[in-house]
């Protein structure tokens, strides 16, 4: 397995967000996590980052215990996270954006070369280069924090609620290119969502994440049918289900 | 117009003595939003410590070396010791710490060197120059050079490395440039030791131009650095160095060459006040 999270806790306060969590991506899987507002999405995946403390539990990434390691040697070891809301610098270009990506990397790393790529895959970026990434759309802005992910090639990238805010046009763009980077370039991705359906209908697997436990899991074709899923969090109504039975 | 010109210089000289001070409270101001009042302690300790390994080793680069490696330090013991541990509180929390700090390293500067007012015998080892019958003393001369030649560095180090990358993006978001592969802690203790170092220059600069050095010289500085980078726009360096260039040519050239009976300390607070009422994002502010 990429990624083994046993037991996760984490905690803010007195308030529990996450507890015990159990969840694993194998390499080469796009695996989500779907739930409800508050079900404790963003935690896990900030738990996996290292920017919020683990109260208890273990995460593993490629065999070794990073539980109590820095956010910032994550990154270099190959974990990247394309936050919730973008949340690119505002102040910094866009092509600076970029190059944070590649902090610490750009000796390691052809990076004349992943910007060519990613260029291609985001042309408005390369359009608005020199511009400061706050006056860039939340689209845009979406995409940047994207391409920032992407640009020291990582192992594992993390999407958190990329599909909020995001008109639904877009939200199909930026899932088929999750799709596409998953299938055709290798990428493992965990992604954590809202709109269950879109990451279910791109994904190998998933969970279900109901405040802050996991309570189901299997392949996300099996999810998409089955009727309590559909209810809960498919927006299907009675009739619904039952005709897709 | 002579007279005129040579004092624009002196108020432009005093200018970039209040921008480098006001410098390094800008940058702890844009990377951890705190007011860095005890900035002002690590400047009368630079200019201590600038003293006595100039006494102690004959050369003004010496001594302007070491104070600046010691008021690094100095800068860093205080963000690792005492306001990381309290960045959790709300703002006013360290703020009350950073003026304990402040009359603590007073009072320590007065127990050390005691009580008394010391010379600092040494020039500034630029030319003093007449330009067009322009009197340039080699001290104005000195501390413009200095100033521009620490300002262009900052540029370059912020605008032009990698380093100053990562410094621009963790005072935009700690936590995301955490996630980006930055290591923000070891940012946040850099800029400490780069505004440090500059304040320890400062305070060098300011002990040859009055000869003196004394326990309780960053006083006035301590709350007049602050009213300055109000009026600049909290946490904007441009603003920081224009606010301080301004007030510094209005306080020579307003109250010392058209006598206003102002107290000379006052303008700073006046303009603040200004700003405060009609711009409260200060002059190179946003939002």
């Amino acid at each position: 397995m990429l990624l083994e999270v046993n037991r996760l806790e984490i905690s803010y306060g007195d308030v529990r967000a996450v507890h015990g969590a159990d969840f694993a991506v194998a390499e080469g899987e796009l695996v989500s996590i779907i739930g409800a507002n508050g079900a404790g999405k963003t935690s896990i995946l900030n738990g996996i980052m290292g920017l919020v403390p683990v109260r208890n539990g273990t995460v593993r990434f490629r065999g070794r215990e990073i539980t109590a390691m820095p956010a910032h040697r994550r990154a270099h070891e190959g974990i990247r996270l394309v936050p919730e809301r973008a949340r690119v610098f505002p102040r910094l270009s866009v092509y600076e954006n970029l190059l944070t990506g590649a902090y610490g990397l750009r000796k390691k790393i052809p990076l004349e070369e992943r910007l060519r790529w990613l260029y291609g895959l985001f042309p408005i970026l390369e359009e608005r280069r020199d511009q400061p990434a706050q006056t860039l759309s939340g689209g845009e802005q979406q995409q940047l924090a994207i391409a920032r992910a992407l640009i020291s090639d990582p192992k594992l990238l993390l999407v958190d609620e990329v599909s909020m805010g995001l008109m639904p046009k877009l939200v199909d763009q930026v899932f088929d290119l999750l799709q596409s980077l998953n299938r055709d370039h290798g990428l493992t991705i965990l992604l954590v969502e809202q709109n269950a359906r879109a990451s279910l209908e791109i994904s190998h697997r998933a969970y279900v994440l109901e405040t802050g436990s996991v309570v189901m899991e299997g392949p996300a074709d099996d999810l998409l049918d089955d009727p309590k899923i559909q209810r809960a969090y498919l927006g299907l109504v009675e009739e619904e289900v039952e005709r897709r039975q | 117009m002579h007279l005129f010109l040579e004092q624009l210089l002196n108020g432009v000289a005093i200018g970039s003595i209040y921008a480098l001070v006001t410098l390094g409270l800008t940058l702890v101001y844009g990377i951890l939003r705190i007011l860095h009042v005890a900035h002002a302690a690590v400047y009368t300790v630079g200019a201590y410590l600038g003293l006595l390994f100039f006494k102690m080793s004959g050369s003004l680069l010496v001594g302007c070396a070491g104070a600046m490696a010691g008021c690094a330090v100095l800068g860093i013991a205080i963000e690792r010791l005492v306001y990381f541990p309290l960045l959790k509180y709300p703002p006013y929390v360290p703020l009350i710490a950073s003026i304990a700090i402040l009359l603590a390293l007073e009072e320590v500067c007065r127990l050390v060197a005691g009580p008394y007012i010391l010379t600092f015998p040494a020039e500034l080892p630029f030319p003093s120059l007449n330009l067009l019958g322009v009197d340039i003393p080699s001290s104005v001369m000195g501390i413009l050079c200095i100033t521009a030649g620490i300002l262009a560095f900052l540029w370059f180090l912020t605008t032009r490395t990698e380093t100053g990358l990562a410094m621009r993006a963790v005072s935009q978001d700690l936590t995301i440039a955490d996630a980006m592969g930055i290591n923000s802690h070891a940012v946040v203790s850099f800029t400490f030791a780069v505004g440090s170092a500059i304040a320890a220059v400062a305070g060098i600069l300011v002990g040859i131009y009055y000869n003196q050095v004394y326990s309780t010289m960053g006083s006035v500085p301590a709350y007049k650095t602050l009213a300055i980078i109000v009026v600049g726009g909290l946490g904007s360096v441009p603003g920081a160095v224009a606010a301080s260039l301004l007030l510094g040519i209005a306080e020579t050239l307003l109250i010392g060459y058209a006598h206003i009976p102002l107290p000379r300390d006052a303008l700073a607070f006046l303009a603040m006040i200004a700003v405060l009422m009609w711009r409260s994002e200060g002059l190179f502010g946003s939002r």
